[in-house]
């Protein structure tokens, strides 16, 4: 059936809308312009072309830089389901009194900054870090464990800044799980494990999968993770068009890798909608 | 000998993802307390130098800052969130998907390029003078948007409709129904989703890196800015600081309004 808006209701969106199109849509479109503009010694021309992307995506250190951020958020996708799915899953089902503090605590890393978030991996990782004083205390002999900077850190870092997502996500999908399926299932003759594997994950599959997207989409995305515990050598999307914007004030191949970055989210999202991904509609 | 049970078993994992969770804001913390200046876990000695640095103008003043813009930010996208999570909650109208991506938008896409596409876009038109706190409010505002939605969508859709059709029924005017009937019915929503909005503001750098000025910036972009100086206890102590701030938020707010009734709605995004 076809609506059409009321007054009231146009007059009441009128104003969020106004302001969403133009400090939302209309700075992306114009990133999206700007990525397809030519520029010639870091000025922008009027000419339309595809030279910004084909540039990025035929220079090894570009390629290596999409390759490495897309690795790193399926990694930390995968961690993040991982870690968190006991989590959740405790989360849910225990009559513990304390149950809102527990999921309370599990979400602290959402109210940190990331620096909260990465010093601490940080000291424990680097040259002179804790790890390496204790290896130094244990077994002299093995030398300075170079673990910083290193994807290998970036990955730890933003797995600890993301897990809460998974949590969430996930533990909205167990919470929606009818529980007349697993008494049903227990009652038939399945055990615990079966009951498990045979209906309890199967059934919360939309949030594991929600969970890895979401971690996935911001860990590309993360620019102060990938910036504090990597380096040069370990440039992602996002620490590139840092650089692009700051040291080489160049605008058309920060907003090319911009737009990538904006098109895999997309791609993520299209995604997450055709495998039933476990989504908050408004 | 009791047998480990499974429930056992999930408890150790459970417990070794707490300890996952915890153990590098615990670092963090004790690192603040060095009395050299070198962030070593355990930290050497004990002092209470850094933490009296921390507390100082040069750290205070952005914080503060953080603080202020975070409330703004919170209070903005509070009030242009409710007449839109009004608007797609109670009418039918075709291009309401269209809308609900809109409000959805700043979620999906990448922070960081919102805020680049904002600096860009602003220097563009030549609103440069923008930069600073009405640029940055500007863009918090984008990013809190879809969590004050959904929160108050969620307190709208599961407040009883009849109350305020007893008090129209009762000759009240719409108006007053709203005023007297719907808002204090949703008060929880819009509380929550102002807490969610402020946290998402005070915790956000992607936005903020791009659309700060000189002598105006947020807490975590003067972190991140002081970080070229390396890791220092007093970073720590201003770590510390930055994460008692919406701790303390919500606990007082939690006092009030049950605002954990809204985490899974709100914050999963995706």
């Amino acid at each position: 059936m076809m609506h059409k808006m009321t007054w009231r209701a146009a007059l009441m969106v009128g104003l969020p809308s106004v302001f969403l199109l133009a400090f939302f849509v209309a700075p992306n479109a114009f990133l999206l312009t700007t990525s397809l503009l030519k520029s010639e010694s870091q000025v922008i021309t009027n000419q339309v072309t595809l030279e910004n992307f084909s540039y990025l995506l035929s220079r090894p250190l570009y390629q290596r830089a999409i390759i490495r951020s897309f690795w790193i958020g399926a990694v930390v996708g995968v961690l993040v389901v991982v870690l968190s799915y006991p989590l959740a899953f405790y989360l849910a089902r225990t009559t513990s009194r304390w149950k809102g503090l527990l999921i309370a605590l599990s979400l602290t890393p959402l109210l940190a900054s990331v620096v909260v978030r990465t010093y601490g991996w940080w000291v424990l990782l680097n040259r002179d870090g804790a790890i390496n004083d204790l290896v130094h205390a244990i077994a002299p002999g093995i030398g300075v464990l170079a673990m910083l900077p290193s994807s290998a850190a970036i990955v730890i870092g933003l797995t600890h800044s993301l897990l809460p997502y998974g949590v969430l996500t996930i533990l909205s999908a167990l919470n929606g799980i009818n529980p007349h399926l697993e008494k049903a299932s227990m009652s038939l003759g399945a055990t615990r494990w079966r009951t498990f594997w045979n209906v309890t994950l199967p059934l919360s599959m939309p949030g594991v999968v929600g969970g890895f997207l979401l971690a996935f989409s911001l860990s590309i995305s993360a620019y102060a993770t990938p910036a504090i515990l990597g380096g040069p050598a370990t440039s992602t999307m996002a620490t590139q068009i840092y650089d692009f914007l700051t040291s080489l004030d160049d605008w058309s191949l920060g907003s090319a890798m911009g737009a990538i970055l904006i098109f895999s989210s997309m791609a993520l999202l299209v995604v997450g909608v055709v495998l039933g991904a476990r989504r908050q509609a408004v | 000998m009791r047998r480990v049970t499974p429930w056992t078993g999930l408890c150790a994992v459970v417990a070794l993802v707490y300890a996952f969770i915890f153990i590098p804001i615990i670092i963090t913390a004790s690192v603040s307390f060095n009395s050299i200046n070198q962030s070593k876990f355990p930290p050497v000695g004990f002092s209470l130098r850094w933490w009296n640095e921390a507390l100082t103008d040069r750290w205070l003043e952005p914080l503060a800052l953080s603080i202020e813009l975070a409330a703004a930010a919170a209070v903005v996208a509070t009030l242009l969130g409710l007449p839109m999570a009004l608007v797609l909650v109670r009418t039918k109208f075709t291009g309401r998907a269209a809308l609900e991506g809109l409000v959805l938008g700043p979620v999906v896409l990448p922070a960081l390029v919102t805020g680049i596409a904002l600096l860009q876009m602003l220097q563009l038109i030549g609103l440069g003078s923008l930069f600073g706190f009405p640029a940055l409010l500007i863009g918090h505002t984008i990013i809190c948007l879809p969590f004050t939605v959904r929160t108050i969508a969620i307190s709208l859709r599961s407040m009883p409709r009849r109350a305020e059709d007893a008090a129209a029924n009762l000759g009240a005017s719409p108006f007053r129904v709203f005023l007297l009937v719907t808002l204090p019915l949703i008060k929880s929503g819009l509380f929550a989703g102002g807490v969610f909005a402020f946290i998402q503001s005070f915790t956000d750098y992607s936005v903020s890196l791009f659309l700060a000025a000189a002598g105006i910036k947020p807490i975590s972009v003067t972190i991140l800015g002081f970080l070229e100086f390396g890791f220092t206890p007093t970073l720590a102590a201003v770590a510390v600081i930055t994460l008692a701030v919406p701790l303390m938020l919500i606990l007082v707010v939690q006092r009030f309004f049950r605002i954990g009734d809204f985490i899974y709605g709100a914050q999963s995004r995706g």
